[in-house]
């Protein structure tokens, strides 16, 4: 399948009172066509300011995208003008947020904020953005959708909401659909609801979507690709099946060692990773997971590793990930 | 909503009766006998005694206080007892009235039209030289006394300025720009009007343009504006539509609230510029203790700050509609 | 101190810092500062220019405006302080009580401040201290306290029972406010779930973790208070003169002869920008202290 999006040496950075804060620290990926790529990773590990420096919806300043290319389409975002990235925003890629309780304009009502970019990108009326509005609102399973055009967001449930986010974010059949954490503010339940409404509509609508999350269980069943990132590098990436079966960084190993397992035959104890994320301010020479490192060599302390293959399609940011795969013991298949 | 309106208009007239007390406490008890004030210091013992028993201030409080308050219902306010002797206070009240509104409308006016723009663009241009600016005239204008306003600015603007160059002998002159009310008020279209609503409208702009400002750079920050933004709308329809509407909304409160501080400074504005409004017929009641005329100047303002303040919650419901609909 | 240094890197708060420091200091050491007395007449040298004798010149009565601005900047600090103290005195307990134990005592307590604030701004303050005046005076009269009614002392009274009786509400709202936050949180319950006594949970456990934005708003006020105080003593319900305040000075000269000698506008303006200044550097004080309390707002 073609390449629908190819990022290349992002680098991005947050200028304080306190120093400069670096949160994404060349981090390359892509996307194919249809293909849906799952960011993985702790809070403040550089997967959201990734996406919204793809979007460029960084706030400049404190923020600045100091480096590298996102490739849309063969053109690069980040060299187009103010309008050329407005008639990609909404358009061909459009974004689920995080906290439905706070993504939607609360004096707006649900119709107004979902016929917006109707009207704007595909230049309907407003009679056909509102027949629009309400296809959508019902493809997103939200009962008496008719009714509901008029309401205001402080009328529906977390669920609905994040629900109408999503609505809003196909409104005009994006190519690439990117969801920062859409599930994480939701019950458990309704997580689940979220995600298969986003599968069923990827396979209608045949679009790629990059999916971030903290959750490697939320993107097992989903992702066709993984990603994990650590202190704005991307430490590994394989498919799917590679990362849970095969993993072999060891910030990976500690990510899936957390996940509770239901299928998980001796009682493991989740083993959380002890110790926090380097300072993104006084970034360590070496490698970032250096500190928190079981297998940490002397070499760690003073070179960063680069990406480096593994397998089939699977980069490793580690200097002694062979080391890792003997000693890590078995991992169990999914 | 509806039951929070009730609620209010219930608490209404408690607050009515009490403020009312208080102001009727502090006119008897405080400026002494306002028989004594009608009459000055050297008046006959026996004809004082005789005028307070025919104004029946020998009552008991809470008698003189009903007998009030019935004259009041009835559109009774007293009668003025010193600078407009025997005139009574509510025609006294209506006569003055107009130039007051007119006043503080152009005040109220021009605050919002300067006010507003000026903290919409100091919170875009945050942390712009822009800003900065924006931030100083907001300082002033909170800080600047109207007491020292009045002189200095009147001074500037109603002057003529007569400048020499030693060398060169030449004299020229400028202004005076804004001409002065001396006695003759002409309402809401004359250039008089123009310097004391001005004064008064400092404070207005100083508060409208920090409450702006402030709303402006915490709604940027919301999430919604970047999901507005991640739609791919203009800049302008994100700041016209999406923020300013909820910038916007506190505006209306803090402009209820306002009133109170307009009225004070009416009070001080319209006694230097000789402005015929209540706000110097309370200046010389103040000053004189004439008693009624302090009574129902003091319940008027506070009646209709508190309506005001009704009127700007209820405003606040239907702007916004989380309230509107709790 | 972390506190001290965030306020040095914040210029307008440094400002404000220095002037209120510096009003500070004229009002303690008033007495050696000032070159002649506030009240010392020289009609031979009456509405003179700044000159090396005087160098802020002189008003109508040849007073020494230096040595009046001096001895006013005494007055305002004396009424801000005492102000602020019955400030204190009363919105914090009353504020306290209100958000703590809620119910009927909330009530009363927040109906009395929603009196209080049902009059607009200062004109509820100009009538207390209005009608307040006489009573006092007569009173102190009456029990043979002729030489404290001449003093002038009393007028200091008026000035600060109007101020502090009506200004209190403000801070017993935001008292009532924080108190009700805080009383849900865990630290709170726990102090009385293991039984320390009442009084001992708000004045350990509360109010210190309502301390910072008490101390924003007090810095705040006190700019209020100064300009209330100018605004009163300007309306010759305040201090009067020759009682030295900057508000009666300003009043002094604006109304005395202003209009016949225009010339003069600077003995308006010295005492009105010093004023002004006092209010200026409390609101720059005041946000810098905020931003330097609460980093996270900026």
């Amino acid at each position: 399948m073609a390449t629908l999006l190819e990022v290349k040496d992002l680098r991005t950075e947050f200028h304080t009172q306190d120093g400069v804060v670096h949160a994404v620290n060349g981090v390359s990926f892509a996307v194919d066509e249809g293909e849906t790529l799952g960011l993985v990773g702790e809070s403040g590990c550089g997967k959201s300011v990734s996406v919204l420096s793809v979007m460029r919806l960084i706030p400049i300043p404190p923020g600045k995208i100091a480096g590298g290319q996102v490739l849309f389409q063969g053109r690069d975002l980040l060299a187009v003008d103010d309008e050329e990235i407005r008639s990609v925003r909404g358009n061909k890629i459009a974004m689920v947020f995080q906290d439905p309780m706070t993504s939607l304009n609360p004096v707006l009502t649900i119709g107004t904020q979902i016929s917006e970019a109707l009207e704007l990108h595909l230049g309907m009326t407003k009679e056909q953005a509102r027949k629009r509005s309400v296809e959508l609102l019902k493809m997103v399973g939200i009962p008496e959708a008719e009714n509901r055009l008029d309401d205001y967001p402080h009328q529906f449930s977390g669920g609905m909401r994040q629900r109408v986010m999503i609505a809003m974010a196909l409104s005009c059949s994006p190519q690439l659909l990117i969801a920062d954490e859409p599930t994480t503010a939701l019950d458990v339940t309704i997580q689940a609801q979220i995600v298969d409404i986003v599968k069923r509509l990827k396979r209608e609508l045949g679009m790629a979507v990059i999916w971030i999350t903290h959750d490697l269980g939320v993107i097992a069943g989903l992702a066709d690709r993984i990603n994990v990132m650590y202190a704005g590098f991307v430490i590994e990436s394989a498919s799917n099946k590679e990362i849970f079966a095969n993993p072999v960084h060891p910030y990976t190993l500690g990510l899936l060692g957390s996940i509770p397992r239901l299928d998980e035959a001796h009682k493991a104890k989740l083993t959380p990773i002890e110790g926090l994320p380097p300072d993104l301010i006084e970034m360590p020479k070496g490698c970032p997971f250096y500190d928190r490192c079981r297998f940490r060599a002397e070499r760690c302390a003073s070179e960063n590793p680069p990406l480096e293959l593994a397998g089939v399609r699977h980069w490793v940011a580690c200097w002694n990930w062979q080391d890792v795969q003997k000693k890590r013991g078995p991992v169990g298949v999914r | 909503m509806a039951a929070f309106v009730i609620r209010r208009l219930v608490w209404l007239p408690i607050l009515l009766f009490f403020v009312s007390v208080i102001t009727f406490a502090l006119g008897l008890y405080g400026p002494g006998d306002p028989v004594q004030v009608m009459l000055g210091m050297h008046a006959n013992p026996e004809t004082i005694e005789r005028l307070r028993h025919e104004y029946g201030f020998d009552q008991p409080f809470y008698i003189q206080y009903l007998n009030y308050v019935a004259n009041a219902l009835q559109g009774n306010f007293g009668y003025s007892l010193v600078k407009y002797r025997d005139q009574p206070v509510g025609v006294l009240i209506a006569e003055k009235l107009p130039a007051t509104i007119q006043l503080n409308l152009v005040a109220i006016l021009l605050g919002c039209a300067i006010g507003v723009p000026l903290g919409l663009v100091a919170g875009l241009k945050r942390d712009t030289w822009l800003d900065l600016v924006v931030r100083g005239i907001v300082v002033a204008g909170i800080s600047f006394p109207i007491i020292f306003l009045n002189p200095v600015l009147t001074f500037i603007f109603s002057r003529r300025h007569e400048f020499t160059l030693a060398a060169t002998n030449f004299t020229f002159s400028i202004g005076p720009f804004l001409p002065m009310v001396q006695g003759h008020w002409d309402g809401l279209f004359s250039p008089k009007i123009i310097l004391p609503a001005f004064i008064e409208s400092l404070g207005v702009i100083a508060v409208l343009t920090r409450q702006m400002r402030a709303g402006m750079i915490e709604v940027l920050s919301e999430d919604y504006i970047r999901t507005a933004r991640a739609k791919g709308l203009r800049e302008r329809v994100v700041v016209v539509r999406h923020a300013m509407r909820n910038a916007l909304i506190p505006i209306a409160t803090i402009l209820g609230l306002m009133l109170g501080g307009l009225v004070a400074g009416s009070f001080l504005v319209e006694n230097w510029f000789d402005v015929p409004g209540v706000g110097q017929l309370a200046f010389d009641a103040l000053i004189s203790r004439d008693y009624y005329v302090i009574m129902a100047l003091t319940l008027l303002i506070a009646v209709a700050y508190i309506l005001a303040n009704l009127f700007v919650d209820v405003l606040y419901g239907f702007l916004d509609p989380r309230i509107r609909q709790s | 101190m972390q506190l001290a240094g965030r306020i040095a890197r914040n210029p307008p708060a440094l400002l404000g810092a220095l002037v209120i420091l510096m009003v500070a200091l004229m009002a303690i050491f008033a007495p050696a500062l000032a070159p002649y007395a506030y009240d010392q007449q020289n009609l031979n040298a009456a509405r003179q220019a700044p000159s090396p004798a005087h160098w802020l010149g002189t008003d109508d009565l040849g007073r020494d405006m230096l040595s009046r601005v001096i001895w006013g900047a005494r007055s305002a600090v004396f009424v801000i302080v005492m102000v602020t103290i019955i400030d204190l005195a009363l919105g914090l307990p009353l504020g306290a009580a209100a958000g703590y134990w809620g119910g009927w005592v909330d009530t009363l307590i927040m109906r009395v401040v929603d009196v209080l604030f049902a009059f607009p701004g200062l004109l509820f303050v100009f009538l207390v201290a209005a009608t307040l005046k006489p009573g006092i005076l007569n009173w102190a009269k009456a029990i043979g306290l002729n030489d404290l009614v001449r003093s002038g002392y009393l007028d200091y009274a008026v000035v600060i029972i109007a101020l502090g009786g009506v200004g209190w509400g403000g801070l017993a709202r935001m008292v009532r406010g924080q108190v009700l936050m805080l009383k849900e949180r865990e630290f709170v319950i726990g102090a009385r779930a293991l039984g320390v006594p009442t009084w001992r949970v708000i004045a350990r456990h509360i109010l210190p973790n309502a301390i910072t934005p008490i101390i924003v708003a007090l810095s705040m006020g006190m700019g209020d208070i100064a300009l209330s105080e100018g605004y009163l003593s300007f309306l010759g319900i305040g201090l009067q003169p020759p009682a030295p305040s900057w508000g009666n000075i300003l009043a002094d000269n604006a109304g005395r002869y202003w209009r016949t000698f225009p010339q003069m506008i600077w003995l308006v303006f010295i005492p009105g920008l010093v004023l002004a200044a006092v209010v200026f550097a409390f609101n720059f004080f005041g946000d810098g202290l905020n931003e330097a309390l609460n980093p996270e707002i900026e």
